[in-house]
């Protein structure tokens, strides 16, 4: 290619290869390192669609037969993802706002709570649904409780975000006219924060139906129980019915929340 | 003035306190349901604290041997399903941004609501039987549930971008592609970079997660030594997760920032 | 730019009773017969929603007429999107009142932008572009004096500096008509003549058919050498720059002429 002969533009700033070069080298060697690791193959992939559509066609039709014995499971389901997210909800109510910059009760207790709601979100809810399963026995009270730990969670991480937001103009009025730390919460910070905990409190039980439709495949009741004999027995039909039955009362629980949510906001 | 002047008038029972009253009434109703009684109640501290006990000391060697590997094998589950989850995902963005093709993506958000649906640990039990137990099926399961995800949060990205660049490239007798190329991608790229990040860190909690159905990952470790009652063990692997999961959400948050300010 | 290219240049526009009825049923164009040679510097004038934006957007396809004949150089503007409209507007340059460029680029990449309707789509997917393209983009930033800002990213440059990169995206294409839609509404008033000064310069140096859409009159009247008035999409002037008076600026507002209407209070 022709160089140019125009000489009007400044010197191009030459690119920073440095960066470039370990960005996509990282990159690269993450994937083929990680698709080795797993046994990635598209041959396989390729050779195993016949099985695919092969089980495509034992999963259907769903075994609609099998509804009525889903009834009872399915309402433990839901009243596991009710207790979880009132339990989870109370208790994130302290854990929250301990965790609001602007609203905490000092720099150490912001570090604690912090870090505590930050280690609570690294366990995913079915590894707590196994713990609750070993120390309390199999069964939805471990579901309950471990939907109430996810829920924890899941709203104190979104409503201290959105307290740290809030206006500060009454709560520090509320300061300086001597109210305690009790009731500049509860006058000053609640008012607006409520309606965004009300919000993340719904989202949070969509969340839970969905979580306590799997706690059972560790045996923490609900669903999922019925779902893992039906799968161990190869009932793909029936694992069919499962999914497609709660998926759409999943659909319709979020239609409902959205809805709400939308009123208040 | 007299006292009663001086009092608020009585308070109508408001909508906020028949909420609260639902929301108790469900909540003794479930727990009636599920057969809570205040005995279980407290036992259930007790049991929880005895079993505290038993996860102390973590059996730190078991860590090394079995559980490190794991955790390596979920990683690397989170990030092949992330990576096809992002290459899947970029067009089906571009191309269900209703502000640019207002036909097309109503279908593709129908594909992206229908892929949502799915938790991945239940897309992984349709897998398993496909390619075998092991970690291939749980980054299929983790791919295609992510994509839903994805292409929901990029099209949002492009439906709020600034579309006089777009109309400009347009005006100059490029085509839509290139329209794309040039006035769509530069402004969208980072903060649906910005996403891929985000979904890598939910992912590697989804992946740990998958070992309970074959699916690979450090899942099946966690339940296997608690099966045995090997609390210990189990320790280690639950120490060993949350630094793992910590040290990457630190990581990634950084890059996110980094990227988001570019 | 290459002079030689002047030969295939044209531009002529014709509308010939034309139409706009948006579906919301407003008006924006109504029994428009208009000519304009090659070579030409119109100015266009009018209240808000007179249609100035219209009368501009028809030529280059981006509004369709409802009715009548609207043609450039002999040829009707194509409806619809493909490869005819493309092949259109590659010969006609845009600028915009909010300058739309693409704030992440950089200034060379922006400019090179116009020339996307001119090179190999495969090329331009891969920033792969040939050396007679680059050349162009650099002759027209040269053009506008802004060539030392050309790997400044866009959003760095102020508000005159980019209106001038989106002349010099609309020169790369190497238009035969370049429409300016109040291409200094945005700008302060020394930027505002410069930007104006341009125009002039390009249209005479280059000989391209210019439409500039102004809401400031002394704008106009200092600049213009052909001026349009519209009022409620219909033309109600056509006239000399140098002969055209307060009271015919009236009857195109319909009302009397005042502050916000011209760029220098003392103009009034």
């Amino acid at each position: 290619m022709r160089k140019s002969n125009l000489t009007s533009l400044p010197a191009k700033p030459p690119r920073n290869w440095p960066l470039w070069i370990s960005v996509v080298g990282f990159l690269l060697a993450m994937t083929l390192w990680s698709a080795h690791g797993i046994g990635f193959s598209l041959f396989e992939l390729v050779c195993n669609i016949a099985r695919g559509s092969r089980l495509l066609e034992e999963s259907w039709p769903p075994d609609f037969a099998f509804t009525p014995r889903l009834f009872q499971p399915f309402m433990e389901t839901i009243f596991i993802a009710i207790i979880g997210t009132v339990v989870g909800g109370i208790l994130a109510i302290p854990i929250a706002i301990l965790a609001a910059r602007n609203l905490t009760l000092g720099p150490l207790v912001w570090f604690v709570d912090r870090n505590f709601m930050n280690i609570l979100r690294t366990l995913p809810d079915l590894f707590w649904a196994m713990l609750f399963a070993t120390a309390v026995g199999f069964g939805p009270v471990a579901g309950a409780l471990a939907l109430s730990v996810f829920t924890i969670a899941v709203i104190s991480k979104l409503w201290s975000e959105s307290l740290e937001a809030i206006d500060m103009g009454l709560p520090e009025a509320i300061r300086s006219v001597g109210g305690t730390w009790r009731e500049m919460i509860q006058f000053g910070a609640m008012p607006q924060g409520l309606p965004h905990y009300v919000s993340y409190a719904l989202y949070a039980f969509e969340l839970n139906v969905r979580a306590s439709m799997v706690l059972g495949l560790v045996g923490a009741g609900g669903i999922g129980m019925i779902l893992k004999t039906q799968q161990a027995n190869f009932e793909y039909e029936r694992v069919t019915m499962i999914i497609l039955a709660v998926l759409i009362a999943v659909l319709i629980i979020e239609e409902i929340s959205e809805a709400i949510r939308r009123r208040l906001t | 003035m007299s006292e009663r002047a001086l009092k608020p008038p009585v308070q109508r029972i408001g909508w906020a306190t028949w909420t609260t009253f639902i929301i108790a009434a469900l909540f003794l109703i479930s727990l009636w349901a599920i057969e809570f009684s205040p005995k279980i109640m407290l036992q259930v501290p007790g049991k929880v604290a005895e079993d505290l006990k038993a996860y102390y000391p973590p059996d730190m060697e078991y860590g090394w041997n079995a559980v490190l590997p794991a955790i390596v094998e979920s990683i690397q589950i989170a990030w092949i399903g992330t990576i096809i989850a992002a290459i899947l995902s970029l067009p089906l963005a571009l191309f269900g941004a209703r502000t640019l093709f207002p036909r097309v993506a109503r279908v593709v958000k129908f594909i992206s609501a229908t892929a949502r649906a799915f938790p991945e640990i239940l897309l992984a039990i349709y897998f398993v039987p496909i390619v075998g137990l092991g970690p291939f099926a749980g980054a299929l399961a983790i791919g295609i549930s992510s994509v839903g995800m994805l292409t929901k949060l990029g099209a949002e990205v492009v439906d709020s971008i600034d579309f006089g660049p777009v109309e400009a490239v347009e005006a100059s007798g490029g085509s839509r592609i290139l329209a794309l190329r040039y006035a769509v991608l530069p402004q969208v790229l980072p903060e649906i970079v910005a996403h891929w990040l985000f979904r890598f860190e939910l992912n590697i909690r989804a992946s740990a997660v998958l070992g309970v159905v074959g699916a690979g990952g450090v899942g099946g470790v966690l339940l296997n030594t608690l099966s045995y009652r090997h609390l210990e063990k189990a320790a280690a692997v639950l120490l060993l997760t949350i630094i793992v999961v910590l040290a990457i959400d630190m990581i990634s948050g950084a890059i996110r920032r980094r990227i988001i300010n570019s | 730019m290459s002079e030689n290219s002047n030969a295939s240049r044209a531009g002529a526009i014709r509308f010939s009773n034309a139409g706009i009825v948006y579906p919301n049923g407003v008006v924006g164009m109504k029994n428009l017969d208009l000519e304009i040679k090659p070579g030409e510097f119109v100015v266009v004038v009018g209240s808000s929603g007179a249609g100035k934006s219209t009368l501009l957007r028809a030529i280059n396809g981006l509004n369709s007429l409802t009715s009548g004949k609207i043609e450039v150089d002999g040829q009707p503007v194509p409806e619809g999107v493909g490869r005819e409209l493309r092949e259109l507007r590659k010969r006609v340059g845009m600028i915009f009142q909010d300058f739309r460029l693409v704030k992440r680029l950089t200034v060379m990449s922006n400019v090179l932008i116009g020339r996307l309707g001119h090179v190999a789509a495969w090329r331009t997917l891969l920033n792969l572009w040939p050396i007679e393209d680059r050349e162009i983009a650099i002759k027209a930033l040269e053009r506008v004096g802004i060539s030392d800002k050309a790997w400044t990213k866009a959003s760095d440059l102020s508000g005159g500096q980019q209106q001038r990169v989106g002349i010099a995206r609309a020169l790369a294409q190497e238009p035969a008509i370049i429409l300016a839609d109040e291409p200094v509404a945005s700008l302060d008033p020394v930027t505002t003549h410069q930007v104006m000064q341009d125009l002039v310069r390009i249209n005479r140096e280059l000989g391209i058919t210019t439409l500039v859409n102004l809401h400031f009159l002394d704008l106009a009247r200092e600049y213009g050498e052909r001026i349009i008035g519209l009022r409620f999409g219909e033309l109600v002037y056509d006239g000399s720059a140098d002969t055209v008076t307060d009271k015919d600026f009236e009857d195109i507002y319909g009302r009397e002429v005042r502050e916000d209407d011209v760029l220098d209070e003392d103009a009034v």
